[in-house]
């Protein structure tokens, strides 16, 4: 194990953050507490945990639509709770974009979260302009770029790694290619199953890691900001990594991938068995983070609940600046 | 239009020219990017000698990735900076149409206020030179139902600049349509900054008979038309839209109120454009006093066709306006 034992711990425990947050809005979701669609991030935890301890809120970071984790982590580093995540998911008023966004389009600037895109890789050419205006202010933050496998078949994932090059832009791009676009399997859809090489191609520093394991993705996001920010340009990392989540309708992958994946490469059993390793971490003090985290967790929810719904006429604020528009 | 300063002739060009040095000179966020308007100042010449005065920085040459161009400007504005496009022809903003709809008029929106978009995506539209079916397009109909955007049309050399001033100082994405047919018209335009304002409608030509609302190439085919008509003894009012999107709907309706009669003369196709939305509006708005139903002069259904002969075969014209007004 690469990483100290205590930043370790600190990464378990937001895994766990990451783990109990989707959980809970599965059940939620279940119960028709949540309205739309849900994507959860089950079974990316590391990578989304490792890119999380990062970022600062002076970077911008685009998550997909898979990223609530991230998005949580962010809001509770830099604003002290993730509840305002979690709120919006439950489209109340007191959500990061006052019930506008939900699990789609959830954004905080505060805390260095520009939003998803509900068009899969929309925003690569968005970060762009992010990058660009760090570089010519001569600002040292980080845009990064969280998609996952599907977003590689838009065509601006090719137009933003050319013009991040030839640009020399400070964008971190992280693919979580967790070997499905729904149900399509990467090899079907792309013609390299390994995304890496398509950034090879653009002349991009680019790297392929287990996105399930947390310290080798804590220390190759740790790197690769650390490059970005000497000036060095976009750096491109692929977490090969696999969703839990099905489709829509059920499962639909080999039960034998499905047993391998959720039993041998969960990234919080992996992360369990290293700390446990060590002799220096009981399972008991493991136990205590999970029900901690679980803890927290369930409190958002429950304020997320108790949150009053959005005035319906604030529907029409904000679709221009200084301009009303006409109410009903 | 508030100016105390001389005026000069000037051509379309040469205003809009002006209006961009000015800006660039004023803004220090400001930049512009687009295809080959670098040393070469553009296909048109808009940012001719901008590239030698301002740098490579400011005044950036890009690929034909015209997703990447307008993304670019998108996430620039989202942090401050106000950048301004060059999309060569309006016709290639299919290539960019997520970035302006799902993003540029929607980030202030569904993220309830936390962004703005100060981004103007200039382009040249319309036909008239033999420029055939992908360089001849009147797209405004293609964003009239997008709220969030603003979409401006300016017919003379003078509101060519001072709407692109008052463009690029809102807060507001601005979509900028010149017309290819008025590049070359000549008008007084005054020195330095001013600004011509946003949604509101000039009345080009008082007349008490019949209204006449038109845009671009349309208001000067308008104007020609009245002057014919003139010496049939109707007087013809001419209503220059200048923002299309919102309109100014008052300016139309007291003019209407005053001539009973209303016809609209716009490039594009007739149906589903801005020539019904027009048509529908004063409809509601005017019924009681309307002597005729609306007229709308617009192009036929079809794509705009290369041979000159086909083309003005297609395209309205004065003709048609007299024709049109003619028969009320």
């Amino acid at each position: 194990m690469a990483v100290h034992v205590d930043t370790m711990l600190g990464l378990y425990r937001d895994m766990w953050m990451i783990r109990a947050f989707e959980q809970g809005l599965e059940r939620e979701f279940s119960k028709g507490n949540v309205p739309g669609m849900l994507h959860t991030g089950l079974g990316q935890e590391a990578t989304q945990a490792a890119l999380a301890a990062h970022l600062d809120a002076t970077d911008a970071f685009f998550p997909d639509h898979r990223c609530h984790g991230i998005n949580a982590l962010a809001e509770e580093r830099h604003a002290g709770t993730g509840r305002r995540i979690m709120a919006e998911l439950f489209g109340r008023a007191t959500g990061v974009c006052s019930g506008k966004g939900g699990s789609l389009h959830s954004a905080n600037p505060k805390v260095g979260n520009f939003g998803d895109n509900a068009v899969e890789g929309s925003y690569m050419a968005t970060v762009l302009g992010v990058a660009l205006a760090y570089q010519l202010r001569g600002e040292p933050g980080v845009a990064c770029c969280i998609i996952g496998d599907g977003t590689v078949g838009r065509g601006e994932f090719h137009e933003s790694l050319n013009m991040a090059k030839i640009w020399n832009l400070p964008i971190l791009y992280a693919c979580v290619n967790n070997g499905y676009a729904i149900s399509t399997p990467v090899a079907e859809a792309h013609a390299s199953g390994d995304i890496v090489d398509m950034a090879a191609g653009y002349g991009i520093t680019c790297r392929q890691i287990d996105g399930n394991e947390i310290d080798t993705a804590y220390l190759a996001v740790a790197d690769a900001v650390a490059q970005i920010r000497a000036g060095n340009g976009p750096v491109f990392l692929e977490f090969k990594t696999w969703r839990w989540q099905g489709i829509f309708s059920g499962e639909f992958r080999p039960a034998e991938e499905v047993a391998y994946w959720k039993n041998q490469r969960d990234p919080i059993k992996l992360a369990a068995s290293s700390l446990l390793a060590t002799g220096e971490v009981t399972q008991d003090e493991l136990d205590v983070i999970e029900a901690e985290a679980k803890d927290e967790i369930e409190g958002w929810i429950g304020f997320a609940m108790d949150s009053p719904m959005p005035d319906p006429e604030k529907a029409t604020a904000n679709v221009y600046v200084g301009w009303e528009i006409e109410a009903r | 239009m508030t100016t105390d300063t001389q005026t000069r002739t000037r051509s379309f060009v040469q205003a809009l020219n002006e209006a961009l040095d000015l800006c660039m000179d004023a803004y220090p966020e400001m930049f512009m990017l687009g295809e080959d308007i670098g040393v070469m100042g553009g296909d048109f010449g808009v940012t001719r000698r901008l590239f030698q005065k301002y740098g490579a920085e400011r005044v950036r040459d890009t690929p034909l990735s015209e997703a990447a161009i307008v993304g670019t400007c998108v996430g620039a504005a989202m942090v401050g900076m106000r950048p301004v496009a060059e999309i060569m022809f309006a016709d290639f903003l299919g290539e960019c149409f997520d970035q302006l709809v799902n993003n540029a008029a929607k980030v202030h929106y569904m993220f309830d206020g936390q962004f703005k978009a100060p981004l103007v995506v200039r382009t040249a539209c319309g036909g008239g030179f033999g420029g055939g079916p992908h360089h001849s397009q009147s797209v405004e109909g293609w964003f009239l139902n997008v709220p969030g955007l603003v979409v401006v049309a300016p017919s003379t050399p003078a509101d060519a600049k001072g709407l692109l001033i008052a463009s690029i100082e809102d807060d507001n994405p601005v979509l900028f349509l010149e017309h290819k047919a008025l590049y070359s018209k000549k008008g007084d335009v005054p020195e330095g900054m001013y600004r011509t304002p946003l949604r509101e409608a000039d009345v080009a030509r008082q007349g008490s008979d019949v209204t006449l609302v038109a845009t671009m190439r349309m208001t000067t085919e308008a104007l020609a038309a009245a002057e014919t008509l003139a010496d049939d003894g109707i007087d013809v009012e001419v209503v220059d839209l200048r923002t299309i999107r919102p309109y100014d709907v008052d300016t139309i309706v007291e003019s209407v109120n005053k001539t009973h009669r209303a016809v609209v003369a716009i490039e594009a196709p007739k149906m589903g454009g801005l020539a019904a939305e027009l048509s529908a509006t004063i409809s509601e708005e005017c019924f009681g006093v309307l002597d005729k139903p609306v007229v709308r002069v617009a192009g036929l259904d079809a794509p705009i066709p290369f041979s000159m002969v086909l083309e003005k075969y297609v395209l309205p014209g004065r003709d048609d306006i007299v024709s049109a007004i003619r028969s009320m």
